[in-house]
C-alpha cells in the first residue's frame, strides 16, 4: 500500500508539477493544431525528455498525450478541421451545432466528457490492466478483420439521408486506400511512377483537405457579408439539467467502446470515435438529429475517443505492446529510462503504475480546468471577420501537413483533396464514409489476407470471436439496409394507385447505384466564380437559405 | 528628401547583396562553415531517428557547426534517399542509410545504390526467430524439421523487411513450408506470436527482447556471426548449422560524389559519433549492436547485401 501512495506522492514533487505544466501546454497547442499530431510531438519531446528522472520523463510525454487529447475537439467544433484523427468523429456534431450557435455548449461538453473518458479508463488500467490485456492477445488477424467488418457498417449509419451516396463515398475512400504498395507482396498499386504515391496518400493530409479545406473552400466560394455573426454571443456555455441527462447515456455507452477499441493493438481513437458515435445514434431516441448538431453526438464522439487513452495505455504497460502510436514512441523512452513495459512491470513496480495513473488523472484536471476557464477566450478570435479566420486557417493546415513529411508533396495532396472534397459536398456525397473507408480500408485488406495465409478461408468462421463478430455486422447490415427497404415498399403500395401520375417523376429519378450528376453540372460556374458582392448573384444567394445551404451536413447529407 | 533616401537605400542593398555573394567565398575554406542538414528515412521516434539523432548530437559537438535531423517518411525510405541524391556533392546533406538501400530496388522502387557516396555504417539489429512459449519446439532444427512436413506461419515487420528476407531464406535453403506474414511493423507481429496466432515470428532482438525475459517466447536462433547480450544463452543460426546472418543494418551516406577531403572530415567525426557513449546509449536498450565499418567498407558490404537479397526477392 505504501508502495502505491509513494507512486501517487512523487507526481506532486515540484519538479515533476513543471513537468506536467509544461505537458499540457505543448500538448494542447499540437491537439489543436491541425496535422500536428499527438505522436509527433511525444516524439519530438521525447529527445528532450530523455536526460530528465523517468518521472519527470513520463509526466512531459503523458501529459502531452493527455493535453492533446482536448485539444485536438476544438479545431473539429470551430473550424470543421480535425486537430488529430482522433476528433474526427466530433466534427460530426461539434461544427453544426458551432453553426447553429451552440459553439461554446459543444466545447464544453466535449471537454466534460473527455475528461469522464480518460479517468473512467484510467480506473480500469489502474485494476484490471493485466487481464484485460490479455484480451488484446486474443485478437489476432481473423478476428480484426472481424472487428474491421462490423466497423464497416457504420458507413450505413453516417450517410444518413442518401445511402446509396453514403456507400458510394465509402467505396471512394476503401479506394484512395489501396493507392500505394500492397501490404502483402509490396507491389505497387495505382503509384503512376510517383514515388510518393508508393507510401500511400497521407492519412492526415487527406483529411485535413476533405474537411478543413473543403468547408474553407464553401465558405469563400459562399461567402455572405450578412452572415457574419459574433459566435461567442451566442449560445449558452454550460448545458443544463435536462443536457446532462440527455449526454449520460451516450457516454457510458462510448465509454465501453472506447475501453475495449482502445486495448485492440493497432486500434485507436479516429475509429473509436467514429464506432461510438454509431453506437450512441443507435441507442439514442433523437436519431434524426444526429449530424445536424446534437449534442449526444458530440459526448459520444469524444468518449470513445478519450476512452482509448487509457485501454491503450493498459496494452502498452501489461504487454509491451504498443497499443497505438503514441505509445509505440512512448516505449522507445521507457526502455531508455530502464522501464521495461510487460506482465512484470505490475507485480515488480506497484509504484510505477500508480504514478502513471496518477499523472494521467492530475494532467486530465488540470486541462480541463484550463479548457473551461479559457474556452470562451479562445471562441472570442472567431468574432474576427470570416475571411481573416479562413485565412489563418488555411495557412495553419499547411504548415501543418508539411511538417508531417517536410515534402512539398504532402500539402499537394490536401489541396487536391479539399477540393476533390468541396466537388462532393456539393454533389450531397459525405465525407465520413470517405474517412472510414480510408481507415478501415487497409485494415481489412492486410488481415483478411494474412488470415488467409495463415489459417485459409476457414479461418474466419472456425473461430468464435471473428464467427460472432461477422454475424453481428450482417445483422447490422441487413437491419440497417431491411428497414428502410420495409418503408419504401410500404409507401409504394400506397402510392400504387398514384402510379401513372408519378410516371413522368420516375424517369427523371435517379437510377439506384447512381451518383445524381445533376447538381454538379448545374452548379459548375459557382465553383469557377468566387460570388463576391455581385449584385446580380445577391439574388441566388439570398434564395438559399443560410441556414441549409451554408451548412455542411445540411447541404451534404 | 526622396532621391536622398532611394540612393541610402541602393547602397544599402549593393552592400548587403555584395555580402551575400562574397560570405560563401571565404567560408569555403574550411569543410564545416556551415548547417549540416541529417535526413531520417523515418518518422520521428523509431529506431533510426534515435540512431540517427544520437549521431547528429555527437558530429554537432566534434565539427561545431549545427547538425539539423530531418524527418522525410515515406516509401520505404525511398523519398529521403531520392530528396539526398538531388542534393549538392558538398557534405552539408548527410542522411541515415538503412538495410532498405540492399532491398529497396529489387522491389521495384526507383533507387540506385551508385547515387550515394557511403560513409560509414555504424549499427546493426540482428535478426532472431522466436516461438511462443508453449510451442514443442526448442532449437531451429526441431522447427525446420517439423516445417518440412507440416506448413507452418512466420510473422514479421513486413513485406519489404530484412525479416521477411530471413523467412524466405530459411525456407528457400531448407526446402521447409514456411509462409511469410507481414504485418505492419515488429511490435504486431510480436503480439500475433504471443497470441499463438502464427507459429514463430522473425523480429529485431529490441522487440523481442521483453517477451523473452519474462518467459512468454522462445528465442531460438539469432542470425549474427556472435550471441547476443540481451538472449543469454542463445545459440546462433551458425551454431545450430545454418550459416546466415540477417540483420536490420544501418549507417550514414550522403549524396555521391563528395569531395575526398570533406568525405575524410565527416568519415572522421562518425567515427568519434559511433563510439561514443551518447550513441551507445540510444541504440543499446533497443537491442542494437554498434558496429562500425569504413564508407568502403560498407559499401562493398551493401553491394554483396543487395546481391543475396536479389536472388531471395526476385519474382
Amino acid at each position: 500500500m505504501s508502495a502505491l501512495l509513494d507512486g501517487v506522492l512523487a507526481v506532486f514533487e515540484p519538479s515533476v508539477m513543471l513537468c506536467l505544466s509544461v505537458g499540457v501546454v505543448v500538448g494542447m497547442l499540437v491537439g489543436m493544431f491541425p496535422g500536428i499530431t499527438a505522436t509527433m510531438a511525444v516524439a519530438l519531446a521525447s529527445g528532450f525528455t530523455m536526460t530528465l528522472e523517468p518521472v519527470q520523463g513520463l509526466a512531459v510525454l503523458l501529459t502531452i498525450y493527455v493535453a492533446a487529447n482536448f485539444g485536438d475537439r476544438i479545431p473539429s467544433i470551430l473550424i470543421n478541421t480535425p486537430g488529430t484523427p482522433a476528433s474526427i468523429a466530433t466534427t460530426f456534431d461539434g461544427y453544426p451545432m458551432a453553426k447553429n450557435g451552440q459553439a461554446g455548449l459543444a466545447l464544453i461538453v466535449s471537454a466534460l466528457v473527455s475528461a469522464v473518458g480518460i479517468v473512467a479508463s484510467m480506473v480500469l488500467f489502474a485494476g484490471a490492466a493485466v487481464p484485460l490485456a490479455q484480451l488484446a492477445l486474443r485478437f489476432g488477424p481473423s478476428e480484426m478483420f472481424a472487428v474491421v467488418v462490423l466497423a464497416m457498417t457504420i458507413m450505413i449509419s453516417i450517410s444518413s439521408k442518401s445511402i446509396t451516396k453514403g456507400l458510394l463515398a465509402g467505396v471512394i475512400g476503401l479506394f484512395i486506400a489501396t493507392i500505394g504498395r500492397d501490404p502483402i507482396s509490396g507491389d505497387a498499386r495505382f503509384t503512376f511512377g510517383i514515388r510518393e504515391l508508393n507510401g500511400g496518400l497521407d492519412f492526415i493530409a487527406v483529411i485535413i483537405g476533405l474537411f478543413g479545406i473543403a468547408e474553407l473552400l464553401d465558405q469563400l466560394l459562399t461567402h455572405r457579408n450578412h452572415e457574419v455573426k459574433p459566435i461567442s454571443a451566442l449560445g449558452r456555455w454550460w448545458p443544463n439539467k435536462s443536457e446532462y441527462k440527455r449526454i449520460a447515456k451516450p457516454t457510458a455507452i462510448s465509454g465501453l467502446i472506447g475501453l475495449v477499441v482502445g486495448i485492440i493493438p493497432g486500434a485507436g481513437g479516429d475509429i473509436a470515435g467514429l464506432l461510438g458515435w454509431d453506437r450512441a445514434k443507435a441507442a439514442s431516441s433523437t436519431k434524426a438529429t444526429f449530424g445536424k448538431g446534437n449534442i449526444e453526438g458530440v459526448a459520444a464522439a469524444d468518449t470513445a475517443s478519450s476512452a482509448t487513452l487509457g485501454g491503450s495505455l493498459t496494452t502498452t504497460m501489461a504487454l509491451g505492446i504498443p497499443g497505438d502510436s503514441v505509445m509505440a514512441v512512448m516505449i522507445g523512452s521507457m526502455i531508455v529510462w530502464g522501464i521495461q513495459p510487460g506482465p512484470s512491470l505490475f507485480v515488480n513496480e506497484p509504484a510505477l503504475v500508480a504514478t502513471i495513473t496518477a499523472i494521467m488523472v492530475l494532467a486530465t484536471f488540470i486541462t480541463l480546468a484550463i479548457n473551461l476557464v479559457r474556452m470562451p477566450m479562445m471562441v472570442k478570435l472567431l468574432d474576427m471577420p470570416k475571411p481573416y479566420i479562413w485565412a489563418t486557417v488555411l495557412v495553419f493546415c499547411i504548415v501543418g501537413t508539411y511538417a508531417t513529411t517536410n515534402n512539398l508533396f504532402t500539402v499537394w495532396v490536401m489541396l487536391f483533396f479539399g477540393v476533390v472534397g468541396l466537388i462532393l459536398k456539393r454533389c450531397g456525397i459525405p465525407a465520413g464514409p470517405i474517412v472510414l473507408g480510408l481507415i478501415l480500408g487497409p485494415l481489412a485488406e492486410s488481415n483478411l489476407r494474412r488470415s488467409l495465409l495463415i489459417d485459409g478461408p476457414t479461418g474466419l468462421i472456425d473461430k468464435p470471436i471473428s464467427a460472432t463478430l461477422i454475424g453481428l455486422a450482417i445483422i447490422a447490415v441487413v437491419a440497417a439496409l431491411g428497414s428502410p427497404l420495409l418503408a419504401r415498399r410500404k409507401a409504394k403500395r400506397a402510392k400504387a394507385t398514384l402510379l401513372l401520375k408519378t410516371v413522368p417523376y420516375r424517369l427523371k429519378a435517379t437510377p439506384p447505384f447512381c451518383v445524381n450528376a445533376r447538381p454538379l453540372a448545374w452548379t459548375a460556374p459557382l465553383y469557377l466564380a468566387p460570388r463576391v458582392n455581385f449584385p446580380r448573384s445577391a439574388k441566388t444567394s439570398a434564395r438559399r437559405s443560410p441556414a441549409s445551404a451554408s451548412t455542411f451536413w445540411a447541404t451534404s447529407r | 528628401m526622396n532621391t536622398r533616401r532611394l540612393i541610402i537605400k541602393a547602397i544599402a542593398a549593393m552592400a548587403l547583396t555584395g555580402v551575400a555573394y562574397s560570405a560563401p567565398a571565404w567560408a569555403q575554406d574550411s569543410f564545416p562553415s556551415k548547417d549540416i542538414t541529417f535526413v531520417v528515412q523515418a518518422a520521428a521516434g523509431g529506431a533510426s531517428d534515435r540512431t540517427s539523432r544520437a549521431i547528429a548530437a555527437e558530429l554537432e559537438k566534434d565539427l561545431g557547426v549545427s547538425v539539423i535531423v530531418e524527418n522525410r517518411p515515406g516509401a520505404t525510405g525511398t523519398v529521403a534517399f531520392a530528396h539526398v541524391a538531388e542534393q549538392p556533392a558538398d557534405g552539408y546533406t548527410i542522411g541515415f542509410g538503412p538495410v532498405e538501400f540492399a532491398i529497396a530496388e529489387h522491389l521495384g522502387y526507383d533507387f540506385d545504390r551508385a547515387d550515394y557516396t557511403y560513409l560509414a555504417q555504424v549499427m546493426n539489429s540482428p535478426v532472431v526467430l522466436a516461438v511462443p512459449a508453449n510451442s514443442p519446439y526448442n532449437t531451429l532444427a526441431d522447427f525446420i524439421e517439423a516445417a518440412k512436413t507440416t506448413e507452418m506461419s512466420v510473422s514479421n515487420s513486413g513485406a519489404a523487411s530484412s525479416f521477411a528476407a530471413t523467412t524466405f531464406t530459411l525456407a528457400k535453403l531448407t526446402e521447409a513450408k514456411l509462409v511469410g506474414v507481414p504485418f505492419d511493423g515488429g511490435a504486431p507481429a510480436v503480439a500475433a506470436a504471443l497470441g499463438g496466432h502464427v507459429n514463430a515470428v522473425t523480429a529485431g532482438a529490441g522487440e523481442t527482447a521483453s517477451a523473452f525475459a519474462d518467459g512468454s517466447l522462445k528465442v531460438l536462433a539469432i542470425f549474427a556471426e556472435e550471441a547476443h547480450p540481451a538472449f543469454p544463452g542463445v545459440p546462433t543460426a551458425k551454431e545450430q548449422g545454418y550459416d546466415l546472418t540477417f540483420g536490420a543494418w544501418g549507417g550514414v551516406y550522403g549524396p555521391a560524389g563528395i569531395p575526398d577531403d570533406v568525405k575524410a572530415i565527416l568519415e572522421e567525426s562518425i567515427k568519434k559519433a559511433a563510439a561514443s557513449q551518447t550513441f551507445l546509449d540510444a541504440i543499446t536498450p533497443a537491442g542494437i549492436l554498434p558496429v562500425y565499418k569504413t564508407g568502403d567498407e560498407w559499401k562493398a558490404f551493401v553491394d554483396a547485401e543487395a546481391a543475396r537479397y536479389a536472388e531471395v526477392l526476385a519474382p
